[in-house]
Order: C-alpha cells, then sequence, then structure tokens
C-alpha cells in the first residue's frame, strides 16, 4: 500500500466506496457463477425451458451488475487520478517557479518538462490503476474462496495453497530477471544508444568520408542489440509465465479433483461446475496486477521524481520593499556564495557603487562574472554576506520588487514561440503599438519585421522563423526598452557574434547604458571602455576594482587580460 | 494505408515465416486456454454420470492437465518469437533510415527544421515495433480465434455457426472500427493540445527568468494549467470511452454466453450433441471472447503509428541519389581552389545567395572568411564542397568541377565546424575515425601535436577514456582539439575551419586557433570565424555581405586602406 496516495483530500473516501464496491461486485461474481452453473446442470438433467431460462436471466443479471460495478469503480478511480494528478501538476509548475532559473538549470529543464508532461500522465495511471487493482487483490480472492470453501474444501484449500506460492515464484523470478537484466545493462544502453548516436553524429562521418561504410556498423549492431535484448526478455516474461503457469494449472487440478469427486459421487454436478466457473476470477485480480506492473511501477516513480522535485529547497526570497534611490548607493559587505558540492563561488565580495554607475565585470572562464550576474539578478542567493541598498541591509536579492526593476540580457536570450509582438511585449503586454514600433526602430528591428510577411504578427521562436544571433539580442533589448528599469544585467551578450553584428550592437546597446546602474559581465575587453568601474574577478575573489585608466596601467590581472586580448593570438 | 503498404507489408512479407510461428503460438496459447474451459466443462459433466470406470474419462483428463500447462508455455514461446521478429525489422528499418538520412547529411538542420528531429526518429524506430506487437499480432490470433471457433461450430450447426458468426463480427469488426473513428477524432485534439504544452512548458522554462523579471508569473501558472486542465479533458474523453467500451463488451460477452447456453440445451434436447456438452459450449464461449475483444483495442491504436511513418516518410522522400565518383582522387595532392564568376540562387528563392563570386585559392594558403548571418559564408562553403551545383560559373578544385566529387570531396577536404560529434565510444576510437588503419602510435602523436597528451596523462584510462554520455567529461576547447586530432590523421589538403570557436571563451579560442594553425602549415586553410583571431597570420580575409565579396587583402592591406576593418580591428582587440 503507497501511504502516500491516502494524504490526499478525499482519498480515504475514494478508497472507502471503491472498497464497497469491490465487496459488491465479489458478491455479483458469486451470484452470477451460481446461477450459470444452475442453468448449465438443469439443461442437462433436461429440465424445461421455463426453469433454466429463469436461472439465466438471475445470471445475466448478476452479470450486468458485475460489470457495471467494474466500470463505476474504474470511472472514479479514474476521475479520482486526474484530480490527484492535477493537483501535483499545479504544484510541480509552482515548486519550478519558486526554485528559480539556477536549480532548474542543474536540475535539467529538460528533465522537469519530461515530469510535467509524462510524468504526471504516469503518476495518474498508476493511482487510476493502483486504487481499484490494490482493492480487489485485496478483497475478492478473499471472498471467492470463502465461498468456494463451503462448496468444496478441497478445491478451496488448493487455491489457498497455491496463490502464496505463486507470490512467492513472481518475486524470485522478478529478483532473478533484475539481476539479469542488470548484469548486462551496460553493453544494453551503449548498444541501444549506438543509433541515435550514429544519427546525430553523422554530419560528423560525413565530414571524415566515413558515413557511407558506417550503415554496415548500424547493423551489425541492431543484431547485437537483438540478441542481447533477447536474452534479457527470456527472463523478463518469465513472471507473466509463471502467472499463467499456476492460475491455468490450478484450474486444471480443481476441475480433475472435482471429476474425481464427481465419480466417488463426493459431489454433485452443480457446486462442482460452480467452483470449477469460479477458479479463473479467483485468478483474475492477481493476472490484472501483473499485466499492469510496469505501468504502475512506472507511474509509482514519477510519484516519486515529483515529490523528490516538490521538497526541493527553493532559493531564499524576501518581500521588502527594494529599489535605489537617487544618489543612494549600493554595495556587497562580504558576499560569498557556495556550490553544490560547498566549494567557494564567491568569495567575501566587498565594493560599494552609486546609484547610476557603470559597472564591467572580467576575469578568466571560471571566475564566478555569470554567479555574481546570476546573484544580482536574484535568480541564485548567497550564504554570508549583505547586500546593501541606501544602508539598508538585504540577504537576498530574489524580490519580486527588484525583479520587476530589472533588464537582464544573456548570452542567448529567449525567443518565445509566439508573435514579434508578444516577445517585444513581454514585460508590458500592454504596451501601445507606438511604443512598440518606437522601440523596434530603436534597435534596428523595424526594417526587417516589415518584410515579414505578416509583420508584427510573425511568429518566432521555436517552430517559427528563425533569427540570428544578433536579431535575438536585439529582441531582448527592445523589450526591455519597453519598461522602466533601472538595473540593467549584461551577460556575456555579445561574444557570439560575429565582429561585424557586435560592432553594431554596441552601438545601440551603450546609450541605453545611460541613467542606469549597470552590471556588464564580459570577456570582450572592448567594452570596458564604457564603463565607470571595473570589476576584475579571479577564482572567485574580488582581484581588482577601480576604472578603465586605473587597472589598464597597474601591473595585475586586468593588464594582462588586456594584452592578451591585444595581441590576439598572434604567432 | 499506403505506409501500410509501404512501411508494414515488405516487412511482413520478409519475415513472413517468424511472424507466420509468432501467431500460430499466440492462437494456440489462446487455444489451450479455451480448451482447457472446454474439457473441463466436459470432464465434470461427464464424471458426474459416474462412469463405471475412470478411464472412461482418461482422456480428457489428460487433455485438461495439457491445456492447464500448454497456455503458458504457448505464450511464452509467443513472446520471444514475437519480439526476436520484430526486432529483426527493426534493425532493417534502422540501416534503411540511417542510408535515407546518410545521403542528406548536410541538409538535415535546412529541411527539418524541427528541435531534435535525429532523436525523434529514432525513437519512432523503437515506437514502431507496437504496430506489430500491439496491433498486428493481437488482431491476427483474435481472427483466427474467431475463425476456428465458428469453424469447429459448422462442423455441428452450421445455422447456429453462422448466427455467431454474424454475433462475434460485431465484437471482431464493428467495434474496431467505431474505436477506431473516435480514437482518431479525440486523439488529434490530445496530440494537438499535448503538443502545445510542451511548447509552452519548454518555452516558459527556457525562459523562465525572463518570467521571473517580468513579474507576469500567476498569469503564466494560471494560463497553463488551464491549457493542461483541457489537455486533459480531451485524452479524458478516450479513456472513458476505453471503459465503457469494456463495459459494453463484457455485457454484449454475457448475453453470448446465454445464446449459447440456450442452443446447447436445445441442441442437447434435439441429440445433436450429447449433454455433457452443454457446460463446455456454454463456459467455453468466455474465454473465446477474450480473445477476440483486444481487437478494438489493437486496432484503435493505429493513428499513433501514422506520425511516426509520417516522419520517417517525409525524410525518406528527400533522399538524394549518391553521385558516382568519377575522379582519381589519389592524383590531388595539391590542389587549388578557384571559383570563377559563381552566383548561386536557392530554388524558389528571388534573390542570389552568393553573386559573382571570383576567388583562386593557391594551394598552402591560408583565407579567413568574415561576414554577417546570411552574408553568404555557408553557402560558399557549401558550393566548394560540391552540394549545391553554381547557377552561374564554376567551382574548381584543379580542373574538376567540385560537384563532381560526391562523397569524395572528403578524401580532399576535411571540415571541422562548430559542434563536431563525438561518439560514445572511446577518444581512441574517437579519434581513429580520421582514419581507420592508424596505429596507437600515430594517434599517441597527433594527441601530442594537438596539445591534449598532458590532458589525457592524468585520465585513469589516458586514449582509452570513454567520452560519457554526450562527452559531458572534456571542455569545449577540448572536444574541438579531439576532433582536430581526427583532421590531422586524415591529412587531406583542404581544411575547412567552420566556426570551430564559437561558444569558447577568448583565452581558449586564442590557444585553439593558435594550435590549428600551427598544425595545418601544409594544407590549405579556409577559416570561417566570427572573431578577428589570430587574423594576422592569415594570407587573405574575404569579407561577405549579401553574397558578395565586400573587402578582400591581406591584414596588413586593408588595416592600411580600409577604416571600417580597422574600427572591426580595433573593436576586436579593445585597442
Amino acid at each position: 500500500m503507497d501511504k502516500h496516495l491516502l494524504q490526499y483530500e478525499g482519498s480515504k473516501k475514494i478508497m472507502a466506496i471503491v472498497g464497497l464496491l469491490t465487496v459488491a461486485q465479489a458478491v455479483a461474481i458469486i451470484t452470477q457463477a451460481i446461477y450459470l452453473a444452475k442453468a448449465i446442470t438443469q439443461m442437462f438433467h433436461g429440465e424445461p425451458f421455463s426453469v433454466y431460462m429463469e436461472s439465466f436471466v438471475l445470471f445475466f443479471v448478476a452479470h450486468l451488475f458485475r460489470q457495471l460495478l467494474q466500470w463505476a469503480k474504474e470511472r472514479i478511480s479514474y476521475r479520482f487520478a486526474i484530480r490527484v494528478s492535477e493537483y501535483e501538476r499545479g504544484r510541480l509548475i509552482e515548486k519550478t517557479f519558486e526554485i528559480g532559473p539556477d536549480i532548474i538549470g542543474t536540475h535539467g529543464s529538460g528533465n522537469l518538462i519530461t515530469l510535467a508532461l509524462e510524468g504526471i500522465p504516469k503518476y495518474r495511471k498508476y493511482v487510476e490503476l493502483f486504487i481499484p487493482r490494490f482493492l480487489s487483490m485485496a478483497l475478492i480472492p478473499m471472498i471467492l474462496v470463502v465461498f468456494i470453501l463451503t462448496q468444496d474444501v478441497l478445491s478451496g484449500v488448493t487455491l489457498i495453497i497455491v496463490m502464496p506460492i505463486l507470490i512467492v515464484f513472481l518475486i524470485l523470478i522478478g529478483l532473478v530477471s533484475q539481476k539479469k537484466v542488470d548484469e548486462q545493462m551496460d553493453s544494453y544502453r551503449l548498444l541501444s544508444r549506438h543509433f541515435v548516436d550514429s544519427l546525430r553524429g553523422l554530419v560528423t562521418l560525413k565530414f571524415l568520408g566515413r558515413s557511407r561504410s558506417h550503415e554496415r556498423a548500424i547493423e551489425t549492431v541492431s543484431n547485437k542489440y537483438r540478441i542481447a535484448t533477447n536474452r534479457a526478455l527470456k527472463y523478463a516474461f518469465m513472471s507473466s509465465f509463471a502467472l499463467d503457469f499456476f492460475s491455468s494449472l490450478s484450474v486444471a487440478l480443481i476441475a480433475v479433483e472435482l471429476g474425481m469427486k464427481l465419480i466417488n459421487g463426493t459431489i454433485l454436478l452443480e457446486p462442482a461446475l460452480l467452483v470449477l466457473i469460479l477458479a479463473p476470477d479467483y485468478f483474475l485480480p492477481v493476472r490484472e496486477l501483473g499485466n499492469d506492473f510496469h505501468a504502475t511501477t512506472d507511474g509509482k516513480d514519477a510519484g516519486e521524481e515529483i515529490r523528490k522535485v516538490l521538497a526541493m529547497k527553493a532559493p531564499e526570497k524576501s518581500t521588502e520593499p527594494m529599489r535605489i534611490e537617487e544618489e543612494g548607493t549600493f554595495a556587497f559587505r562580504g558576499v560569498s556564495k557556495y556550490g553544490d558540492e560547498g566549494q567557494l563561488l564567491l568569495n567575501d565580495l566587498h565594493f560599494t557603487v552609486g546609484h547610476q554607475d557603470k559597472i564591467g565585470i572580467v576575469g578568466l572562464s571560471g571566475s564566478g562574472k555569470s554567479t555574481l550576474i546570476r546573484l544580482l539578478a536574484g535568480f541564485t542567493t548567497f550564504e554570508e554576506g549583505q547586500v546593501q541598498i541606501n544602508n539598508q541591509s538585504f540577504s537576498t536579492l530574489n524580490n519580486a520588487e527588484w525583479h520587476e526593476r530589472l533588464a537582464y540580457i544573456p548570452q542567448h536570450p529567449t525567443i518565445f514561440s509566439t508573435s514579434v509582438l508578444n516577445n517585444l511585449r513581454f514585460y508590458e503586454p500592454d504596451a501601445p503599438f507606438e511604443q512598440v514600433v518606437q522601440a523596434a526602430k530603436t534597435v534596428g528591428l523595424y526594417e526587417l519585421i516589415q518584410s515579414f510577411p505578416n509583420q508584427f504578427e510573425e511568429k518566432i521562436g521555436q517552430g517559427g522563423r528563425a533569427l540570428s544571433g544578433g536579431e535575438e539580442q536585439r529582441i531582448a533589448l527592445a523589450r526591455t526598452l519597453l519598461r522602466q528599469s533601472d538595473i540593467m544585467l549584461f551577460d556575456e551578450p555579445t561574444a557570439h557574434l560575429d565582429i561585424e553584428t557586435e560592432h553594431d550592437i554596441k552601438e545601440i546597446i551603450v546609450p541605453l547604458l545611460e541613467n542606469h546602474l549597470v552590471f556588464f559581465a564580459t570577456h570582450r575587453m572592448h567594452w570596458m571602455k564604457n564603463m565607470d568601474r571595473i570589476l576584475v574577478l579571479d577564482h572567485g575573489e574580488l582581484v581588482q576594482f577601480g576604472t578603465y585608466e586605473q587597472l589598464s596601467q597597474t601591473e595585475g590581472k586586468f593588464r594582462e587580460m588586456l594584452l592578451a586580448s591585444q595581441k590576439g593570438g598572434a604567432a | 494505408m499506403n505506409y501500410t503498404q509501404q512501411y508494414i507489408l515488405p516487412y511482413v512479407r520478409k519475415y513472413k515465416a517468424a511472424m507466420g510461428w509468432t501467431v500460430f503460438f499466440g492462437f494456440l496459447a489462446l487455444l489451450s486456454a479455451a480448451l482447457l474451459t472446454f474439457t473441463s466443462g466436459y470432464l465434470i459433466s461427464r464424471t458426474s454420470e459416474r462412469p463405471e470406470t475412470i478411464l472412461l474419462v482418461y482422456i480428457p483428463i489428460v487433455m485438461v492437465r495439457t491445456f492447464g500447462i500448454s497456455r503458458s508455455v504457448f505464450r511464452y514461446v509467443e513472446r520471444l518469437l514475437g519480439h526476436n521478429a520484430v526486432l529483426k525489422i527493426l534493425a532493417d528499418m534502422r540501416v534503411k533510415l540511417y542510408r535515407a538520412l546518410e545521403s542528406q547529411a548536410l541538409f538535415i538542420r535546412e529541411r527539418f527544421k524541427t528541435g531534435d528531429l535525429l532523436g525523434t526518429l529514432a525513437d519512432d524506430i523503437e515506437h514502431l515495433q507496437d504496430v506489430y506487437i500491439r496491433t498486428i499480432f493481437p488482431t491476427l490470433i483474435g481472427l483466427m480465434m474467431l475463425v476456428f471457433a465458428i469453424g469447429s461450430l459448422l462442423t455441428v450447426d452450421p445455422l447456429f455457426a453462422f448466427f455467431m458468426l454474424v454475433a462475434m463480427s460485431v465484437v471482431a469488426f464493428v467495434y474496431p472500427l467505431i474505436s477506431l473513428y473516435l480514437f482518431k477524432k479525440h486523439q488529434t485534439r490530445a496530440k494537438t493540445l499535448h503538443g502545445q504544452l510542451y511548447d509552452t512548458l519548454t518555452d516558459a522554462l527556457f525562459g523562465i527568468s525572463d518570467w521571473i523579471i517580468s513579474g507576469r508569473k500567476k498569469q503564466f501558472v494560471d494560463g497553463f494549467l488551464t491549457d493542461a486542465a483541457s489537455s486533459v479533458d480531451a485524452e479524458r474523453k478516450l479513456d472513458e470511452w476505453n471503459q465503457t467500451r469494456t463495459m459494453q463488451l463484457q455485457i454484449f460477452t454475457g448475453v453470448l454466453v446465454i445464446i449459447v447456453g440456450f442452443w446447447a440445451g436445445n441442441a442437447a434436447a434435439d441429440g445433436l450433441i450429447a449433454p455433457t456438452y452443454i457446460a463446455a459450449f456454454t463456459l467455453a464461449i468466455m474465454p473465446i471472447m477474450e480473445a477476440i475483444i483486444p481487437i478494438s483495442h489493437a486496432v484503435e491504436r493505429i493513428p499513433v503509428y501514422e506520425q511516426s511513418l509520417q516522419r520517417i516518410e517525409k525524410i525518406e522522400e528527400t533522399m538524394n541519389e549518391p553521385i558516382p565518383a568519377q575522379i582519381d582522387i589519389a592524383a590531388i595532392k595539391q590542389p587549388v581552389i578557384s571559383f570563377e564568376n559563381v552566383t548561386f540562387r536557392y530554388p524558389g528563392s528571388e534573390g542570389p545567395a552568393v553573386e559573382q563570386i571570383d576567388l583562386t585559392i593557391r594551394h598552402g594558403e591560408k583565407v579567413a572568411i568574415l561576414g554577417k548571418s546570411g552574408a553568404g559564408k555557408s553557402t560558399l562553403l557549401q558550393l566548394l564542397l560540391g552540394q549545391f551545383i553554381p547557377t552561374e560559373g564554376h567551382v574548381r578544385i584543379d580542373q574538376y568541377e567540385a560537384h563532381q566529387f560526391g562523397d569524395d570531396i572528403f578524401e580532399v577536404a576535411s571540415v571541422l565546424n562548430q559542434k563536431p560529434y563525438l561518439f560514445a565510444t572511446s577518444v581512441l576510437n574517437n579519434i581513429r575515425l580520421g582514419r581507420a588503419d592508424a596505429t596507437e602510435e600515430e594517434i599517441e602523436h597527433v594527441v601530442e601535436h594537438v596539445g591534449l597528451r598532458a590532458y589525457l596523462a592524468t585520465l585513469e584510462n589516458g586514449l582509452h577514456t570513454q567520452m560519457e554520455e554526450s562527452g559531458q567529461r572534456f571542455s569545449g576547447g577540448e572536444r574541438q582539439r579531439i576532433a582536430l586530432s581526427r583532421i590531422l590523421l586524415k591529412n587531406d589538403p583542404i581544411v575547412v575551419l567552420d566556426e570551430p570557436t564559437v561558444g569558447l571563451d577568448p583565452e581558449t579560442e586564442r590557444d585553439l586557433v593558435h594550435t590549428m594553425l600551427e598544425n595545418l602549415q601544409q594544407q590549405t586553410v579556409i577559416y570561417i570565424t566570427h572573431h578577428l583571431t589570430a587574423i594576422e597570420q592569415m594570407d587573405t580575409i574575404i569579407f561577405m555581405d549579401e553574397g558578395k565579396i565586400d573587402m578582400i587583402g591581406s591584414h596588413e592591406q586593408l588595416y592600411e586602406t580600409n577604416a571600417r576593418y580597422r574600427r572591426l580591428y580595433e573593436l576586436d582587440r579593445a585597442l
């Protein structure tokens, strides 16, 4: 019994209702068998039509009830499963927003999407199947066997003995086959990956002149895969073999045993037939459970996965009002941030900047530039130190008001799969069209948009018109233009662009920086000339902080990086 | 239905023996179940007449025991045979799909603008095993059972057999067709809605920073959950139909039990069958129906496969015919590349992608090509590799037209692109793809040259280290170095570097470009780039714009004569 299922609102009631229906169903199964056995016996003894007609009618009524009850059980469980799984989906999505982009990144957004869209239906299937199957398993065989015992003790005893043997066998087979499958899991995974690996690497194979000959490898590996799979299946199919074997063998044993008793005259035809008819129904719940085994285990795993995500710790959040006033200051006081494995990502940062300063952030890869920007954006929090805004201290920037004052331009801004217009209006859905046009003109997108067949309604993003890296940056810039922001954060916005586009984009960005508090993290040193002051990071430490003039003329990390850039890999 | 002709029937024909046996054993399994009921019903009725000796019911007893065991054995054999046959088919389909993709490998991205098409296709092939396992086999087995049941009944009472044929056809044909119709109707909607959910959520998670900053989180969550609810609602219609159908078919089975019971009672009264067979016939109808009822579920799944088949068909439709090699590659030692007044226009597009390109690249020359996206760099590259035939003019490598090389072009020119793929095997095997007969010493030699030796030495298994899932273990720069090793091993006279440094940080970029040029001194290098890293070392720099050569010259020439170049150079170097 999965105790998590009992924790939902109304789940105990559902279990009780389905349980009652199951008991009623067991009664219907017995009644149905009684009258079918009776009808057959009556016909066998050549009794008149009216007599066996009545038995058949009663059989049919019981049969009808049995099927209706089954239907009702399924329907009730199904509706409950939908309610529960949609509730979990809602919590999952809420949680996703709570944990924010950083934790999503480490967990893998693909995993979360799969969980919310494939995991939830699996969990639903599990709840839907588990409740009626579990209750049938718990109630029906027991009720039937008690009734069978009243008809024929030996048959009842046979059935009682077979059930635990069957279950022990299933467990043993399950263990053995799991072991066998695990043993070859590695080679199995490698083989199954081979095809998709080959497809993904096709262009590379082509460039290497190896793609044609690789066809043979596909064939060989596919066959190896088949042989390995067959070996695993031999064991995997054992459990359903055992189920079939024990259930039909017991029916056969009971039939022969009843035959013997009939010859000896120790039982009559009617109860014998009755027991024979009921025997398969005794095993039906186990067989159903076996058939749905994979669906239920998959769903159960999905449920655990969901609970794991829901239990994740979200970054600390603040709801205090937070904004930088005119002539105010923004300062870090000993801010430190640790990574997942306890390593220091940012070490004891101290700096103070004015409310509209433009701050460059440079450092080699892994020095902590991106972490700092994400921390400033409030997507991630810090463990030690304080952020001071106008002399007020905060222990996190994960704050809705702070977020709404931000413009954040990453290296690859998100282009949503919708119209250009909706993309531009993303932060301000109510922005007047004229303003959107104006923003598009400012970032140099207007002519391009005019050239689209649907102009501002043209769909972009996944499944829509593809944009170049430069065009994507322009969209992101226009987006931020449409809303009031005090703080602009840039995380390497131009490194992936070709030099000409970078030049053009820079012309657009530079004037936008005025009257904002700007943090600009980049490897591209040319931006530093446009900054008021520069933070130089090295292995998470702030090693230099000063103006371009100061830093470019003093020995140190900044000058080193500047000289390397100016040399540009020339021999 | 034409998918059936193209993708199902040929395989059915090819593996008809294996499939035939599968269906046969599946039929035997279900037949055993029916006969177990039939013979036990008979046995009990016969023994109730208290025969003199047990020997008179010896045969029914043996049969009951046999059928009690045989069902599970046959079923086990059926499943093993079926999966084996299907896995053989999948192997064939993989090869066929691979062949189709291979012929158009360089155009897949442009032709099929979908996310992870290749992963999806690989999954599609996997899903197609359900065509056989979950649709074809159960349907055929169910129909065989129907034929058998009716056939046996014909020998007893032809008229009643005919009646039962009609009645059971409702289950075997009418219900499956209704199910198929309803499923198709609702499934399309359910699928579309689910697809939309997928797109919305993917978008939202990749853009979650924007959602958080925008302060519109609640709006998204509410909208998404409403969409999810309507998607679930569409699925609910299908699932509930399934539950209702099962109930209806079970009730119908009850009706058939009564009908068969009546018939058996009458037949016994008329002396058509012995009374001992009443129970046998009446009870056997249930396991027979259990074989026929699943046909509905098997048939309604057909639309599920269509989408997979559609995707595969689309790939196979655009398959290119391989061009037979016509050129003696071995004779090309120091090739000269020439573009003679080359113009290329994509079919169906208005303006040319490249226009009037005149360019000669002597052997050993180092040429950098720059330009904004859409300026014509890639088209130029495809023309050089003979993948496009010029609309006007000629692209030649020595005296041969580039497109005459076919796939042999890659014996003359190596390409290192932005994301060279590293296969899920050892580093050694990945490098050896450059030349299959390379010795381990040769490989160690190139590894030394590309500057990977020290790093590999720190790994426990050195060259034999596995690349791991998608090669997470190696950084971008290291991956490019592994790919460069392949190219050095391949040792073609022309090397194309197609933006190999995008996404690398400047330090890594500078080091990598330096290593590349140092190792490619003898070869012609065509370096498509977005930055001006090591640009001083190039003999010729070409800036493309709108399909034309906008600037051309050496670094010194351009720096002195071209103000725009100077400005870009100073920007790049932060001068």
